[in-house]
């Protein structure tokens, strides 16, 4: 342990000791399954620590067994987890439930979700008052009141229902309840991970400054070493349930040790850096910009598959999408406010904005799933809007969708081959053994090989990478001219993303095919897309070449994203 | 394409079998679903073997009137003077066949009407609706019994048709609630990207991610069926010249069983009667786990 600690703080004794801390799930008829391999560290009091890993790696598992919410199957087998110098394992229910307060507490990614719809934000921390009595009845308004202002949220919403509030007041208000309780330790389980990219930013900074103000300790678990690296002073690098590394933030980013957070951070990069390299795109070396500027003004070039090349364009004239209000009596709502732009045969466009902004609407118009309430969405000759059944069919065999939760858009119970052999059947002539060749063929070319075996497997056998692999697959089984492609990589581990993403960038080059790149990952936006539009409330308030708007935004909103991309270097500038 | 289609006909029947098999073995790894297996076996062995395994015929009178168990009648014999042990076993024919065959009339109606139900959006879902509803509405009970007083001794097949009648509405409706919220889950949009008709996503995407919810549909359906069944007959609105449980009930009620002290008559069927229904309901505890893979290979991510 090699911390650098005040010389007055030498003989303190850690508030939190973890020794040799092994976690497993058991369940009956199986293998036991080593979440949490023998992890030794300790917390000093105040100290805010990162536990960085990609999902499997054990650290929420972790973060579980030290807040002692464990639950079966996952099952303490060895070790200890000391708290002010006695071992939690020992506590019983009453005492567990007496060190809630002035102990430890826990935010969730879902405490978002926790609230009890049917009560208000007062009747919450009123509850909480209550049942540990350490404030003083007369005085729970005046504690509230405190506590939400704390959060940076007005007293009003003391008076709200959770569903009235945003998924960031939501947060902010479980916050402020874990906070009720006076803990010295808080364990923060992907506080922003359910968030929008602006909200995630905000309340990051909110928990930076409370653990500042407040003083307490602070544990932040995340997949994301970026915001880890920006908000922590140590951090410790998860991979399969051991510790790989464990050291101040700035000596991981500058010499990390370990080669998994090497990894890791070879994934990070600044969108508005001047030329990029991630592990992936890298290996077609050159400046992926220039390689683009080049492509853009040459003629397709003339390989084996030109056949399959793109020669329709979708083009979106003055389109706009109002929705009926959501009750009586309110304004209707505008997804889509007069939106125009041109997707050329090949090209790649990449449509940002956070949540709300219309980019999904916008897909939905240019997939026929929804007809604009005024302007025009053309595919080629035929107008959108006006297609009948028959037409669209014929529609979904030229554009079709990636989704963005692989995990959902896998139907669990048919095999790969099933999957893949439908749109085969529905969109093309091949038949019976072609069929299945076509869709061997279609499997390697996503990179899932052996294909034989991948073909026989069924959705959960494979991990999220595999499958987003298989609905890209799935996509491109119709020989489609544009591909749209909604968040495809969000719900990705870090390492993974570069990989699909590469994949997508060299079927549109062989493949020639246009694609709609819907995001609010800057970064993955600049890898694989040429133009692209930045919405805001359903208008688009910048658009031009990727680079250009990434390295020379004009428009303020396109600046608070960037700013709200989670940057490791930030570690560096010390806060 | 003849030629090429037989091996991937061999393979959708291979995997209509695994699926069978799946089911099987699920249920089957469940401790409390066995013992429903075993008993509902010992029931259908019971109804399938009744000519060997009954010493007399169910309907062979003659015997010592309203006589208590002895090694000749283990169970006593009727007031007509008919072995009970017999009528028992004959008995089960009745209440297996009519619960199995009301249950999966009952459900095959309520998959069809639910899924379609659900998965339209529009005018005829609303038209369905108020059928289903009005359906649900009426008391089952009186209605079952208008229709058998109205149908007069139309023996099982009337009784068949009473049960599913009053029956399916329940189950269409909860598939039907299923259905859409399967409907907007990304994989049967997906399923529309490739092409895919309504009628094959219906069939193929939505409704296998439903086996655990129509097999408990069918068991509860069927549990349902074996009570009404015995019900109508005992009301004396089957055909009481056929042996079942519910006759048997019904004629021990008409000779005062319980009064001259031969509560055997009233007990026996009775406990059958419940035993059929437990085992139906224990197997539908292990129903759960068959729509998700990840809960039976017990790797939760």
């Amino acid at each position: 342990m090699t911390t650098n600690t005040t010389p007055g703080q030498v003989d303190e004794q850690p508030i939190l000791r973890v020794e040799n801390l092994t976690v497993e799930y058991r369940s009956e008829g199986f293998e036991p399954v080593a979440a949490v391999k023998n992890v030794s560290f300790t917390l000093r009091r105040g100290e805010f620590i990162g536990l960085v890993g990609e999902s499997g790696s054990g650290k929420s598992t972790l973060g579980f067994a030290l807040t002692r919410l464990a639950k079966p199957p996952a099952t303490i087998v060895d070790g200890k987890i000391l708290f002010h110098g006695s071992d939690i394992r020992t506590l019983d229910a009453e005492e567990l439930r007496k060190q809630r307060r002035g102990g430890f507490a826990m935010v969730l990614q879902s405490g978002m979700n926790a609230l009890n719809p049917v009560r208000t934000i007062r009747k919450h921390f009123h509850d909480i008052f209550r049942a540990h009595g350490h404030v003083e009845p007369g005085s729970f308004n005046a504690r509230a009141s405190e506590l939400v202002r704390k959060v940076e949220l007005p007293e009003t919403v003391l008076d709200r229902f959770p569903g009235e509030l945003s998924g960031g007041m939501r947060q902010r208000v479980s916050i402020a309840l874990a906070l009720s309780l006076e803990p010295e330790l808080l364990v923060f389980d992907e506080p922003t991970t359910a968030l929008d990219v602006l909200v995630q930013h905000a309340v990051m900074d909110t928990i930076r400054q409370l653990q500042a103000s407040e003083g307490f300790t602070a544990i932040l678990i995340s997949h994301d070493l970026g915001i880890v690296l920006e908000s922590t002073e140590r951090v410790l690098v998860m991979h399969d349930g051991v510790v790989v590394e464990d050291g101040p933030s700035h000596q991981i980013l500058d010499d990390p040790q370990a080669e998994y957070t090497r990894m890791l951070l070879s994934h990070y990069a600044d969108p508005r850096a001047e030329e990029i390299h991630i592990p992936g795109f890298s290996t077609r070396g050159r400046s992926a910009d220039a390689a683009r500027a080049e492509r853009a003004t040459t003629s397709p070039r003339s390989d084996a598959r030109a056949a399959r090349r793109a020669d329709a364009s979708i083009v979106v004239e003055g389109a706009s999408k109002v929705y009926a209000p959501p009750r009586r009596g309110e304004k209707p709502v505008v997804a889509v406010d007069n939106v125009s732009f041109t997707l050329a045969p090949g090209e790649s466009l990449a449509l940002v904005g956070q949540s709300g902004s219309g980019k999904s609407t916008i897909a939905r118009l240019v997939t026929g799933a929804e007809k604009p309430s005024s302007g025009l969405v053309r595919f080629g000759d035929s107008n959108l809007a006006s297609l009948r059944r028959r037409e669209l069919r014929d529609l979904r065999k030229n554009v079709q969708m990636v989704f963005q939760d692989p995990y959902a858009a896998l139907n669990p119970l048919h095999t790969v081959e099933y999957t893949l052999m439908r749109p085969i059947l529905n969109f093309t002539e091949r038949r019976g053994e072609a069929a299945r060749e076509r869709m061997l063929e279609l499997l390697e070319t996503v990179g899932l090989t052996p294909a034989e075996t991948f073909a026989a497997k069924l959705p959960h056998q494979l991990s999220g990478g595999q499958r987003q692999r298989v609905v890209i697959a799935r996509a491109l089984a119709s020989d489609p001219q544009v591909l749209v492609a909604d968040e495809p990589v969000s719900m990705l581990d870090v390492s993974l993303r570069a990989g699909v993403l590469g994949l997508l960038e060299d079927l549109r080059e062989q493949w020639g095919v246009s694609m709609l790149y819907i995001t609010h990952d800057l970064l993955s936006a600049r890898l694989v897309t040429d133009r692209m539009m930045v919405l805001n409330a359903g208008r688009v308030v910048e658009s031009g070449p990727t680079a250009d708007v990434l390295r020379n935004p004009s428009d303020e909103y396109t600046i608070r994203l960037l700013d709200a991309v989670p940057n490791p270097a930030r570690a560096r500038e010390g806060r | 394409m003849t030629s090429t289609t037989t091996p991937v006909r061999a393979r959708a029947l291979r995997g209509a079998l695994r699926t069978v098999g799946r089911i099987a073995s699920t249920i089957w790894s469940n401790p409390r679903a066995r013992i429903g297996v075993v008993l509902l076996a010992i029931f259908i062995l019971a109804a399938t073997f009744a000519p060997w395994l009954a010493p007399y015929g169910a309907s062979q009178d003659g015997f010592e009137r309203s006589a208590g168990g002895s090694a000749a009648h283990w169970l006593g014999t009727t007031a007509a003077g008919e072995d009970v042990l017999s009528q028992i076993i004959w008995g089960a024919r009745v209440s297996v066949f009519v619960g199995f065959a009301a249950g999966a009339i009952a459900t095959v109606i309520a998959v069809l009407i639910g899924l379609s139900w659900g998965y339209s959006r529009g005018f005829g879902g609303e038209v369905v609706g108020f059928i289903v509803n009005l359906f649900l509405v009426i008391p089952g009970l009186p209605l079952m019994i208008v229709i058998a007083s109205y149908l007069q001794n139309g023996g099982i097949a009337m009784i068949i048709a009473v049960i599913v009648v009053t029956g399916w509405a329940w189950g269409a409706r909860v598939l039907r609630s299923q259905t859409q919220t399967l409907r907007s889950r990304d994989f049967v949009t997906a399923a529309r990207f490739a092409g895919d008709s309504s009628f094959r996503i219906i069939f193929r995407e939505i409704l296998p991610n439903m086996t655990s919810l129509i097999t408990g549909a069918f068991f509860g359906a069927a549990t349902a069926a074996i009570l009404a069944e015995a019900g109508l007959e005992f009301l004396g609105l089957g055909d009481p010249t056929t042996v079942s449980w519910g006759t048997m009930l019904f004629w021990a009620q008409n000779s005062n069983a319980l009064l001259t002290g031969q509560w055997l008559l009233l007990f026996a069927p009775g406990l059958c009667i419940a035993l059929l229904a437990t085992s139906l309901t224990l197997i539908n505890f292990g129903v759960d786990g068959i729509s998700n893979p990840r809960l039976r290979e017990g790797k939760g991510r």
